[in-house]
């Protein structure tokens, strides 16, 4: 069991970094925006670069907070039946359900998506935009790396539930905005 | 018909409450490998690229991001009691207020994620704080969130726009009125609610140590800064400075701005509110990927095919043609993405109404409010998802499912309102 | 019986997409018709593989057998790939199709796209696309300056050259952005397909095209898929995609002529305008000055330029004496 408990806090370790990383893209897209919605109105300058920069920074956002959201328990559920359920119940449900749903399609998204950015890197593909930004193969890596984050956060599912069933972790409040504002 | 199984299991499994997002994930993953092998899933990538390039999409987390932070600063409580003390004595000034609010933000975008959501975290606490009867409260948020589908601009009107050919600037201006009406009604059936059922959305306490006039000159005087951010947020779009995303970063830092001004800012405020912005647009992109995991599965084994061979037995006659249209799109609505049906179904349905002489703007604007509709229905309905991943535990999804019945009936009210008399609308039914 | 081959086409287009969607039914259809059954097509529009931009990666994969899309779209995975579209101050459609088969077009393109496993070939002409909707009107360079633009690509390149800033809004997007000033013109294609953006409601300048006068679509065939298939039906294929390339090209001209008839009509306040002769001779140069550094440290870009330059010469000196010389004539009779 003292495994299990190291291996859950390790695991949501990793999920709380990608969260981190999320809200400093998130706070520098607002900024970015911002900015270029100034910059052509102020000064009649637009650059594709930073406006390209805007969607790589909205990526990051959404991509890396998925993993984030599974850790805090922020992904909506139906719970006409869910809120009744005894913790045991619940800790079934997320075991196999992380099992069965979050792991394989994480690790099928990341397979593929590490052929989808190795492609790119291969080529050396850059925007088609006069100038664009370059290196487009780092963004779409971001997709194989959210792919891992969700299978450890998948992973951090089923240790939390192993946790609750022996006993030692109970569900707080079942989610959802709990938390959040 | 492996769509149509697969739309049964993820019905039951999503009943089990395991997260929406990785439901249709996860369904889509064992029936698109017993189909079609896991090859399918080499189209993953492109899909969840897409989104990450459908910069429109931007403004889901710019609002949230402008939300969260007037709920944290508080403004936008004050923004709304103060409109709901405007109302007096009369119950359910908080909920007129949130529509007009959704009003107003679907008069700057188009993109249900963002408003839902922004609407959840400003008004639902504070309706809730106030004794609204949830499912009321739920409902009106919904319905009110909603609206930027039908309201222009609207990114189903330009989705229509392409697939019908016709010019974007039309539908808009068709888009108007109906627009109204439906705002109008939704107004009006509050209104009739709370009469009957005064309980259901309590009025504003009044202070007795104050005047009916201090009163409204004091909530006119709390109403000015938050408005003032709306103003600056869609004068921007109709001034042209700004893109309708774009307008949303406004929102944004104009919110961070107010709550300097007001002596709320900290960082960790900013921080905080970005911590709660990643969480709830990782919970709506989650569902729009899973989706479209779903999807793929759903038309590469041929489901799309299948819902063409049906279409092709709709009647050849024009009333019969255009209900059973309409029909078949409110019923699908509750099952796939209205993008997936404009693509789908309208290409199909298209040249058929076109052929019997029926006015294709009138057509258009006819199956914008039935897929505005399909956001609203229950179990499918993303606004209701997108709501309830905000909501205090406390509100079920069944009340959301409950709440919304009304909104939905009024939807379909008008609806019928314009296939009957189009002319009320400034349309006509044929050319 | 013989074997049939089922191949699966994906267009960067929506469905029902008009003109470039109605090219790859009519290819379909032909390929059908003409092996009586044993090749079946099967065309994905965008709404089912959501990768209007990833054609060349799924057909490159395998993922798809055929593609239908534009190659100047790929410019950022293979900057080579730009040349075989149209370029700004280029060849005509006719000229560009003499210059794809009978000149060495066919086989430079090939030659960029062996690498990375496909073959490509022309799949479709718009004919001179139109220089795009302008809400003010430009009588000097002095006006480009700082023009906010939707335009794409080399174009925009070439534009950003004299001044122009090149913008990007989403394509949901542009008519609210263009109505409202956002920006300050838009260039999209021709008459049959602006038509249906409604630029015509909300800006009355219409510019004559310079920048991409003889757009060509592509095929994108996977190269494993073509050896795997008897050499009939390739042949059958190539057929295919030749008619109904030229198909589009005359199609274009048809809707086009159509389209604009319509906007004449019902839109009188658009006006036809053409760049004043010190705009288009500073985008003559800046041209020259793009293509010099395209060609810079890149081998095959330089004898895909030089390779169109001299044809252009040769084949434009006969157009001049030939089709120029006639709708000249036609204006001094008219
Ligand atoms: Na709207
Ligand atoms: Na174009």
């Amino acid at each position: 069991m003292r495994w299990i408990i190291k291996l859950d806090e390790g695991l949501a370790w990793l999920s709380k970094i990608c969260g981190w990383i999320a809200c400093v893209a998130m706070i520098l897209m607002a900024v970015n925006v911002f900015y270029d919605v100034v910059a052509r109105y102020a000064f009649n300058t637009v650059s594709i670069g930073m406006q390209e920069m805007e969607w790589h920074l909205y990526s990051v956002v959404f991509l890396l907070g998925i993993p984030y959201a599974l850790r805090t328990d922020g992904h909506v559920r139906v719970d006409v039946f869910y809120t009744n359920w005894s913790n045991r119940t619940k800790a079934w449900v997320n075991l196999v359900g992380a099992i069965i749903f979050v792991i394989p399609f994480a690790y099928l998204i990341g397979t593929y998506g590490y052929n989808f950015a190795l492609d790119s890197y291969a080529m050396g593909e850059g925007s088609g935009d006069p100038g664009g930004l370059p290196h487009r193969w780092i963004i779409k890596s971001v997709i194989p790396i959210t792919a891992f984050f969700i299978g450890t956060a998948g992973l951090n599912m089923a240790t939390f539930a192993i946790r609750v069933l022996s006993g030692e972790k109970q569900y707080e409040v079942e989610h959802s905005g709990e938390g959040l504002a | 018909m492996i769509g149509m199984i697969m739309f049964g299991v993820a019905l039951f499994m999503l009943m089990i409450g395991f997260p929406v997002a990785f439901t249709f994930g996860g369904v889509a993953l064992f029936f698109g490998i017993y189909a079609e092998g896991m090859d399918l899933f080499a189209f993953m990538p492109f899909r969840i690229m897409s989104v990450m390039q459908n910069t429109v999409l931007m403004a889901v987390p710019l609002f949230i991001f402008m939300g969260v932070v007037l709920q944290r600063t508080r403004l936008a409580e004050q923004l709304l009691t103060s409109m709901g003390r405007l109302f007096g004595g009369l119950p359910g000034g908080l909920a007129i207020s949130t529509i007009l609010v959704g009003a107003l933000l679907a008069a700057s975008t188009g993109v249900v994620g963002a408003s839902v959501v922004a609407m959840g975290l400003i008004s639902l606490p504070v309706m809730l704080a106030h004794k609204y009867d949830k499912r009321l409260a739920t409902g009106t948020i919904c319905a009110s969130g909603t609206l930027g589908q039908i309201v222009p601009p609207s990114i189903i009107l330009i989705i229509l726009g392409d697939v019908l050919g016709l010019p974007v600037g039309d539908l808009f201006k068709a888009a108007v009125w109906p627009g109204v009406v439906l705002i109008g009604l939704y107004i009006i059936y509050i209104l009739i609610m709370t009469r009957l059922k005064p309980e259901t959305a309590p009025a504003m306490p009044e202070d007795p140590t104050r005047s009916r006039k201090q009163e409204i000159g004091s909530a006119l005087l709390a109403i000015i800064p938050p408005l003032a951010l709306i103003v600056v947020v869609l004068g921007s779009i109709f001034t042209g400075i700004a893109t309708p995303t774009e307008s949303s970063a406004l929102g944004g830092v104009g919110a961070v701005v107010l709550a300097i001004i007001y002596r709320q800012f900290s960082f960790k405020m900013v921080w905080d509110s970005a911590a709660d912005t990643v969480k709830v647009t990782a919970m709506v992109f989650a569902i729009l990927i899973g989706a479209t995991a779903f999807s793929m599965v759903f038309s590469y084994t041929g489901g799309d095919y299948l819902l063409e061979d049906w279409l092709h037995m709709l009647p050849g006659e024009q009333w019969g043609f255009i209900i059973l249209a309409m029909v078949v799109i409110l019923v699908l609505g509750f099952f796939i993405d209205f993008v997936e049906i404009s693509f789908i179904i309208v290409p199909i349905l298209a040249p058929v109404a076109e052929a019997m002489g029926i006015n294709m703007l009138w057509f258009a604007i006819l199956i914008a409010m039935n897929l505005q509709t399909s956001f609203l229905t229950p179990p499918f309905g993303f606004s209701l998802f997108y709501l309830k991943g905000v909501a205090p535990p406390e509100v079920k999804t069944t009340d959301i499912y409950k709440g919304i019945i009304p909104f939905i009936a009024i939807q379909i009210f008008v609806l019928a309102l314009i296939v009957i008399f189009p002319e009320w609308f400034g349309m006509s039914a044929t050319y | 019986a013989q074997e049939t081959y089922t191949l699966r086409l994906a267009e960067t287009w929506g469905p029902n997409f008009p003109i470039f969607g109605d090219t790859t039914k009519r290819f379909a259809e032909l390929a059908e018709e003409m092996s009586d059954g044993r090749l079946r097509i099967r065309i994905d529009s965008a709404n089912k593989h959501k990768a209007p931009l990833g054609v060349f990666d799924m057909v490159k994969a395998g993922q798809y057998d055929l593609g239908h899309s534009a190659s100047y779209y790929w410019k950022g995975k293979v900057p080579e790939t730009l040349f075989f579209t149209s370029m700004p101050f280029g060849m005509t459609a006719i000229e560009q199709y003499a210059w794809f088969y009978h000149g060495d077009g066919m086989e430079l393109m090939q030659e960029v796209y062996e690498p990375h496993n496909m073959l490509s070939f022309p799949g479709g002409n718009t004919g001179v696309q139109m220089g795009g909707w302008f809400r003010k009107e430009i009588n000097s360079l002095e006006d480009l300056q700082g023009l906010k633009m939707r335009i794409p690509g080399f174009a925009g390149e070439v534009f950003a050259e004299v001044g122009v800033s090149p913008t990007n809004i989403p394509p949901g997007e542009l008519y609210t952005a263009l109505e409202r000033n956002t920006i300050d013109a838009v260039e999209w294609v021709g008459p049959a397909l602006d038509l249906r953006l409604g630029f015509q409601q909300i800006a009355d300048y219409y510019y004559t095209g310079w920048h991409e006068p003889a757009t060509e679509l592509q095929f994108l065939v996977n190269k494993k898929t073509w050896d795997e298939l008897p050499e009939d039906l390739q042949a059958i294929l190539k057929t295919a995609m030749r008619v109904s390339a030229y198909d589009m090209l005359v199609h274009s001209q048809h809707a086009n002529a159509d389209a604009w008839a319509n906007i004449k009509e019902e839109h009188p306040n658009v006006q036809i305008k053409q760049f004043p002769k010190d705009v288009f001779q500073a985008m003559v140069k800046a041209n020259e000055k793009l293509l010099k550094e395209a060609a810079a440290d890149n081998e095959l870009a330089s004898r895909i330029i030089e390779s169109q330059e001299e044809y252009l010469e040769k084949t434009r000196a006969y157009t001049d004496i030939s089709t120029r010389a006639y709708l000249n004539t036609m204006a001094e009779v008219e």
